[in-house]
């Protein structure tokens, strides 16, 4: 299994992650050399399975439907420039370039 | 026992001793930082709690009000959490005092604790080696005697295998004993929080106060906290599995010699040992670091400049600025599994590997079960492969690195709980056992513990 440049640009792009041009080699080398060694598993027979396996309890246990807030160590009023009845207020559309606006319909 | 009025000059005495060992750089808190929560804390502590006056640091991927909680990246660069995580706010109901942040591999990804944006946290015994990982600070500070306990967590082996590099207890429990609520999410099938202790039974005390259900945790299941097993007189009645696949060949002499030990002193404690087989072992590594990263990729998705941490340069757009944040942000061994987690869950890749991978999960979990199914209560094993290692020794090439967690790896990824303990040294460093137990039967395994803490430095001492 050899990944190259290009695998290395497309997977960057799915994952949003800004690489490097002299990244991609040497990503390229080291992820051909972890595929291929991960790529072991193909030896094991296909016939080989066992019942599937799920970490933690069988079934998930659903919290009485009641709201119950946490309080948190910060108020949401302290989390963002600008909060009125519960909301946090942002720019219309469009304002993004004035942000003196914010604090002003705030 | 601690008396009130002593707390105050213990809360002052903990931040001498970190104090003492900050080149190890295995603290993050700076110290008049500490110094003040330490002194507020203790204020505050109400001495009726059963950890009362005890300080515990924290691994720096569990939420605190107190301090930061950066998982040592960039990304999260003086990140303050809005809430904390179930286990530390438990360990303050009992009294604990939460003495700082520790350094650790970024987002727990590392068996070094090279890869933190920190820089290294050096071995405690032996400064040009590395302490393990990715809890390398944890295991460092508590075998440096700073703190008696501290929190870790473990995806693959992250307590353990720092644990046995340095000398001290080391127990992950069963997935589902402990909540993850507040813990920063890296593999959520495979992830538990853990504790590191000088002793087995301070590490098993703390493990008692953060287990127990929590409605915030759906994973964590429904049952009361572990109970403290008592000490045993003897190892009678218990039978102990030695799986062959967990000595190779290659097995470095020193822990062989260590392991024998250990297995004849829990022989000559009562114990039937019997050999027993394993037969995915060797599967167990690829399985984990194709299941690991895929889902390292999809809880590391959160982080785009937006909603956490900071931003890392002046984008044309939000495409742009996830990118570059996330580009910039990500040190070099998550971009390499963010991108290997992409990889094997994307279109075309996904059944070869991915689904693969599940399906030999299922046989490992099964293999155990087989062994368990046949009276074997407790499984021995070495934790890691050799003792610890020169720093950059493997971090050329990162399945080397990969290979450090063959022995861990397997009760994350069957959910079981499993704990290192002090066997010996080789050369002056320190070696580790495991033992696995059953699904939430970790008294079991704390009990086999307990006896070979008592009984492995005398004997080691009659055979110098």
């Amino acid at each position: 299994m050899s990944v190259s440049r290009e695998d290395v640009e497309r997977i960057a792009r799915l994952a949003e992650l800004r690489v490097e041009e002299d990244a991609i080699g040497p990503l390229a080398e080291q992820l051909s050399r972890i595929l291929e060694y991960v790529a072991r598993l193909s030896e094991l027979p296909a016939s080989e399975t066992a019942r599937p396996f799920v970490a933690g309890p069988d079934a998930i246990r659903l919290r009485p439907d009641e709201v119950r807030p946490w309080p948190l160590a910060i108020p949401p009023a302290k989390l963002a420039p600008a909060f009125r009845e519960g909301f946090f207020t942002v720019p219309r559309l469009g304002q993004f370039e004035d942000a003196g606006s914010l604090a002003e319909e705030a | 026992m601690t008396a009130p009025g002593d707390i105050k000059a213990l809360a002052r005495a903990t931040a001498d001793r970190l104090s003492k060992v900050r080149r190890l750089n295995a603290l993050l808190t700076p110290m008049t930082e500490l110094r003040q929560s330490l002194a507020r804390q203790a204020a505050a502590a109400h001495p009726s709690g059963v950890l009362y006056g005890m300080p515990v640091a924290v691994k720096d991927n569990i939420c605190t009000l107190d301090f930061t909680t950066t998982c040592g990246s960039r990304i999260l660069e003086g990140y303050r959490a809005a809430f904390e995580a179930t286990v530390v706010g438990r360990l303050k109901a009992a009294g604990a005092l939460i003495a700082g942040k520790t350094n650790c591999d970024e987002f727990a990804m590392g068996s070094s604790t090279e890869h933190s944006c920190y820089g290294r946290t050096l071995h405690p015994f032996d400064r040009t080696r590395v302490p393990g990982g990715s809890s390398g600070g944890s295991a460092a500070l508590v075998a440096a005697g700073a703190v008696p306990v501290a929190l870790g967590s473990d995806t693959g082996g992250s307590v353990r295998q720092p644990a046995s590099l340095c000398g001290v207890v080391g127990i992950k429990p069963t997935y589902g004993r402990v909540s993850r609520y507040g813990l920063v999410a890296f593999g959520s099938s495979l992830d538990q929080v853990g504790v590191l202790g000088r002793s087995v039974h301070d590490a098993a005390r703390v493990l008692s106060v953060i287990s127990g259900r929590d409605l915030r945790d759906a994973t964590c299941e429904d049952r009361d906290p572990l109970r403290l097993p008592t000490v045993p007189e003897d190892l009678k009645g218990f039978v102990i599995g030695v799986p062959k696949e967990y000595f190779p060949p290659e097995l470095d002499p020193g822990v062989r010699r260590a392991c024998e030990r250990a297995v004849r002193i829990m022989r000559d404690l009562g114990a039937a040992v019997r050999e027993v087989s394993l037969p995915h072992t060797s599967y167990a590594v690829p399985a984990y670091y194709i299941i690991a990263p895929a889902e390292a990729s999809a809880n590391l998705a959160r982080y785009d400049g937006v909603r956490f941490g900071p931003r890392f340069e002046h984008a044309p757009d939000v495409r742009a600025l996830y990118r570059a944040t996330r580009g910039d942000g990500f040190g070099a061994e998550v971009r390499r599994r963010v991108l290997i987690g992409t990889y094997v869950l994307s279109a075309g890749y996904y059944d070869a590997y991915y689904r693969r991978a599940q399906q030999v999960r299922a046989l490992i979990a099964q293999d155990f079960r087989n062994v368990f199914d046949r009276g074997v209560d407790l499984l021995f094993t070495p934790t890691t492969p050799a003792p610890a290692f020169k720093a950059g020794e493997k971090l050329a090439d990162p399945v080397q690195m990969y290979l450090n967690d063959i022995f861990t790896v397997t009760a994350n990824l069957a959910g079981l709980p499993a704990m290192s303990v002090p066997i010996g040294r080789v050369n002056g460093l320190p070696v580790g056992g495991q033992l696995i137990g059953q699904a939430f039967v970790e008294d079991d395994m704390i009990e086999a513990a307990y006896a070979l803490e008592r009984a492995v430095p005398a004997l080691e001492e009659a055979e110098r």
